[in-house]
């Protein structure tokens, strides 16, 4: 007579069992101990393809936890290559100047760039993780490009919602013993960016000058066609989503925030997978179509640093971030929601070292055509893309970035980066 | 019946095209061409005091904007190399509109005929053709163009380069769609950091004979015809020494004709200091705002009717301003904003039972000065009860404007009354009087939000309020966009007016001017297709 509830309930608390799994293998806890236990893994061959079978030797232990759900899947292939050896390039570190210094709020005060920062990370190091974040911050090759991009706002299923297509264009002022623009000295970097479709926001073109001075807040100038004129834009609200990516402005490379706004742990080093040095954009792919698929991977080793906000509204309980401990490029990011602690927003970046563009060459933009031979010889990572998916929604964004580097004279980085060029816009 | 499904057929038609068309935005030819555009069926209901509803609009307009790169790294053409010259584009906007509900509507039938030359039925303009020279550090933009100055939103102080077209929705659509675009020229030169100043430039705007006043319609067939604030109906008789007179107009243009000395010129330098992003701007022009001067020496009764002689003038103008903001991001997290004018040459009317002393000319007009003074801030504020994922973006502004040579004859808006003699009504004959007399200081605050919703944001709310606290007269839009794809964008609106207290029309066109008190009352709810590459 009983049996049959007694099996209903059995069934009921397997299922509730199921889902708690599944939500907690998100959480902020399940990620902290995969990154503090490490699962032990055997060494990969070059050449290798790690498929769904090798979830258990291989891919929980090299992918964070948070992003299993994601990034393993029926059908995936991901090639293994060497762990490659990426040189900065050979004047970097060269002209610095030295006379700088972490104040007692791991802000770094004086530097000027040129170089990384902070040479030597050391476990017992209190400002441990602002440091790695300063080298973050200041690695060689994060802009002086022309990139096109293209992105995706993807729901589940790979139902696609929107595409977006905009080029941002961007240089570094401060390099250490000179600025890019004499009597500039203030700024870090100028960026512009305008998109160029769908319609309604083609034409909508912004400018952002970020400042050597951490303290002070970015300038920013957004030009509407359909305002025809400029209007200033506020740059210490970031953390709403922007323009319904799924991400928000402090996402931006791990962290684009604000060093004093957070708490900060150095976690230490973790081998992880990374996409760091593509053979091209990456196609889609997973059950959403929301992550690299069938493009080369290494395993790398990443600092692990562990941040939290220190504001109440913060959206954010905590972040983790995984940066190359070799070139500082951040690799993947976590950021766990503060109602309940599991994870909200995530991003995965896709680099491309610009030695390898000599033997092979990353698609082009839909939409113009670029000359990447000469982006050989500049000794740095490129930025091809990443995946932004908001656990809670679901949905995710994912973009391709068409890099060409390029050099902007004095006198052309004086003319192009002035409001003067926000006044009007392609319409 | 036949003739008036046709129309919905072919827009069925239409709709049905592009809702199974995929383009990509911004249509390239080449690597040298491009062309973008929209095509919008926009679909307007008036709901007079919320009583019942008629159809007034079926706009369909198609927009095609090309682009042509023809000078690219110096190189024009691909062929000749043109030294200085950077870069050169050559941009052309052409718009058609025809509006369906004249055929739709037989009741409209007999109002808009052939012979009306099918006036606000249809259109064919070119909006804009331009072409921008890159010469460091000078550009240059020449050709037909619109040119905005200002920070303030949705009201006029120094964006006043470019007239409106106010004659087929007033001014509730995109400013960049109902501003006139004028031929001038357009100069900037870069100066960039010097003295105590960054990013800092001079602009100098030349149009050399294109002078466009605001375009306001006055036919009261037309749904957006602006009548006053009274009967939709056009003034046909006059009270004249205790009779009832037919009243016969004849208006005479004296508007600023097309030559050189008509021209019209402003220049701007815009910086930034310390933290404060200002310009200061001149521009010398002529009104668009058009007076009526009235000539006394030219009317006349003859039998039963009154010959009168009405100039439309649009007096010159000198417009000095000044526009800061300031980006505060540690104490209000906003963005502030503040444009100050001072204009001369403002077209005024003044009571037909003016003194001497007050309309010495006798012609029922003046010219005043006048300057305004707006404060606004943008805030990006988190409600989080309304919206989890996206900070909602508030505006508000306040816009105060004083006549400085202020005389208590100054009128605003006429009404149009019903004519009464000994006591009856007399039919179909409409009298005009002006009682409204302006404020020396008049206020309007406005107030705006918006955020968006769905997953990938293609949900966008937006609350927008203008309240005019004299006259308690305001004016709410609600507007929900939704991209149903990149391609298509449905969109809803409804405006609302209402007033408070009393019966005060008011200096802004909000309230009861197209409000409760008046068959005017235009309650409006606007349903769009927007198909857009």
């Amino acid at each position: 007579m009983f049996g049959v509830p007694k099996k209903l309930l059995f069934l009921v608390l397997c299922v509730f069992a199921h889902f708690s799994w599944a939500n907690d293998e998100q959480s902020y806890d399940r990620l902290y101990d995969w990154i503090t236990n490490p699962i032990p893994f055997e060494p990969i061959e070059t050449g290798t393809h790690l498929g769904l079978e090798d979830r258990s030797s291989h891919l929980e232990a090299l992918i964070p936890q948070s992003a299993w759900k994601y990034y393993i899947f029926d059908g995936m292939d991901m090639e293994i290559a060497a762990t490659g050896v990426y040189p900065a390039p050979p004047e970097w570190g060269q002209h610095m100047n030295d006379d700088y210094h972490l104040d007692d709020r791991g802000v770094l005060v004086g530097f000027k760039g040129g170089g990384f920062p902070f040479q030597d990370i050391k476990n017992e190091d209190p400002f441990a993780g602002q440091k790695v974040i300063w080298n973050m911050l200041w690695r060689p090759g994060q802009v002086d490009f022309v990139m096109p991009m293209t992105t995706w706002l993807r729901g589940e299923g790979g139902r696609l919602d929107r595409k977006l297509e905009f080029t941002s264009i961007a240089s570094t002022y401060s390099r250490g013993d000179h600025c890019l623009v004499e009597g500039y000295e203030e700024v870090k970097t100028k960026r512009v960016m305008e998109f160029r479709s769908p319609r309604d926001m083609a034409g909508a073109k912004d400018m952002s000058i970020s400042y050597v001075d951490h303290d002070r807040e970015n300038s920013g100038w957004m030009y509407m066609p359909s305002q025809r004129k400029p209007r200033k834009t506020l740059a210490s609200e970031r953390t709403s989503e922007l323009m319904g990516m799924d991400m928000i402005r402090e996402d931006m490379n791990g962290f684009g925030g604000k060093v004093y706004e957070n708490s900060w742990t150095y976690l230490g080093t973790k081998s992880v997978l990374a996409t760091i040095n593509v053979p091209d954009n990456p196609e889609f792919g997973g059950p959403h179509l929301w992550v690299p698929h069938k493009t080369r991977w290494e395993v790398r080793k990443a600092h692990v640093v562990l941040m939290h906000p220190t504001v109440d509204n913060h959206p954010y309980s905590s972040r983790i971030v995984f940066i190359d401990a070799d070139t500082n490029w951040s690799l993947w990011m976590f950021a766990f929601d503060r109602e309940d602690n599991h994870l909200l927003r995530m991003n995965q970046h896709y680099l491309k070292y610009s030695e390898s563009y000599a033997y092979e060459t990353p698609q082009q933009a839909p939409y113009i055509k670029q000359d990447f031979s000469e982006n050989v010889g500049h000794h740095v990572f490129l930025h091809l893309g990443e995946s932004d998916i908001n656990a809670k929604k679901p949905h995710a964004t994912m973009t391709h970035c068409y890099v060409k580097k390029r050099e902007f004279t004095e006198a052309r980085a004086k003319q192009f980066y002035s409001l003067r060029n926000m006044i009007s816009g392609r319409r | 019946m036949e003739k008036y499904i046709r129309p919905y057929l072919a827009i069925a038609g239409v709709c049905l095209f592009f809702f199974t068309t995929h383009l990509s935005a911004i249509v390239s030819v080449g690597t040298e061409l491009e062309f973008e555009g929209f095509v919008k069926f926009q679909n307007i209901l008036r709901t007079p005091k919320f009583k019942h509803a008629e159809a007034i609009m079926q706009r369909n307009t198609a927009q095609l904007e090309g682009k042509y790169y023809f000078l690219k790294d110096s190189q024009a053409f691909g062929l000749f190399n043109t030294g200085p010259i950077e870069e050169a584009t050559l941009t052309v906007t052409g718009r058609g509109v025809y509006d369906s509900i004249y055929d739709v509507r037989s009741s409209y039938d007999k109002a808009f005929s052939k012979s009306d030359g099918r006036y606000g039925r249809t259109e064919a303009s070119l909006r804009e053709a331009f072409v921008d020279v890159v010469l460091p550090p000078v550009t240059l933009r020449l050709g037909r163009q619109q040119v905005v100055w200002g920070e303030t939103d949705g009201f006029r102080a120094l964006d006043v380069i470019n007239p409106l077209d106010l004659s087929w929705h007033w001014s509730r659509e995109s400013w960049e769609d109902i501003r006139i675009p004028l031929w001038m020229a357009r100069g900037i030169y870069d100066i960039g950091k010097f003295a105590w100043f960054d990013e800092s430039f001079v602009e100098g705007i030349w149009i050399p004979t294109d002078f466009r006043e605001n375009n306001i319609s006055t036919d009261p067939r037309k749904p957006w015809a602006f009548t006053g604030n009274g009967l939709n109906k056009t003034a046909n008789a006059i009270y004249k020494d205790g009779l009832l007179l037919d009243l016969d107009t004849e208006m005479r243009n004296r508007r600023p004709n097309k030559k050189l000395t008509n021209g019209q010129a402003g220049v701007r330098f815009k910086a930034i200091w310390g933290d404060i992003d200002f310009s200061l701007n001149y521009f010398y022009g002529f009104s668009a705002d058009t007076g009526i001067q009235v000539q006394k020496n030219l009317s006349q009764t003859i039998d039963n009717t009154f010959y009168t002689v009405k100039d439309i003038v649009n007096p010159r103008t000198h417009v000095l301003g000044f526009t800061a903001n300031y980006s505060d991001e540690r104490f209000t997290q906003s963005v502030l904003r503040m444009e100050t004018t001072f204009t001369t040459g403002i077209p005024v009317k003044l009571s037909a039972d003016a003194p001497m002393s007050a309309d010495p000319d006798r012609d029922q007009y003046d010219t005043a000065r006048r300057t305004v003074v707006m404060i606004a801030a943008d805030r990006p504020t988190w409600i989080r009860s309304l919206n989890k994922t996206r900070t909602v973006f508030l505006s508000s502004q306040i816009f105060w404007r004083h006549y400085i040579d202020y005389n208590p004859y100054y009128r605003g808006m006429s009404t149009v009354k019903q004519a009464t003699f000994d006591g009856r009504v007399v039919s179909g004959k409409y009298i005009a009087e002006n009682t409204d007399r302006i404020d020396r200081d008049e206020f309007v605050m406005t107030f705006s939000a918006s955020t968006a919703y769905g997953a990938a944001g293609l949900l966008k709310p937006s609350f927008l309020m203008a309240f005019d606290p004299r006259s308690t007269g305001a004016y709410n839009k609600l507007k929900v966009d939704y991209f149903w794809s990149d391609n298509i964008l449905l969109r809803f609106q409804q405006h609302i007016y209402w007033r408070a207290f009393n019966n005060d029309p008011g200096p802004w066109g909000l309230g009861d001017i197209w409000g409760q008190t008046s068959e005017n009352s235009r309650h409006e709810t606007d349903l769009s297709i927007i198909f857009q590459f």
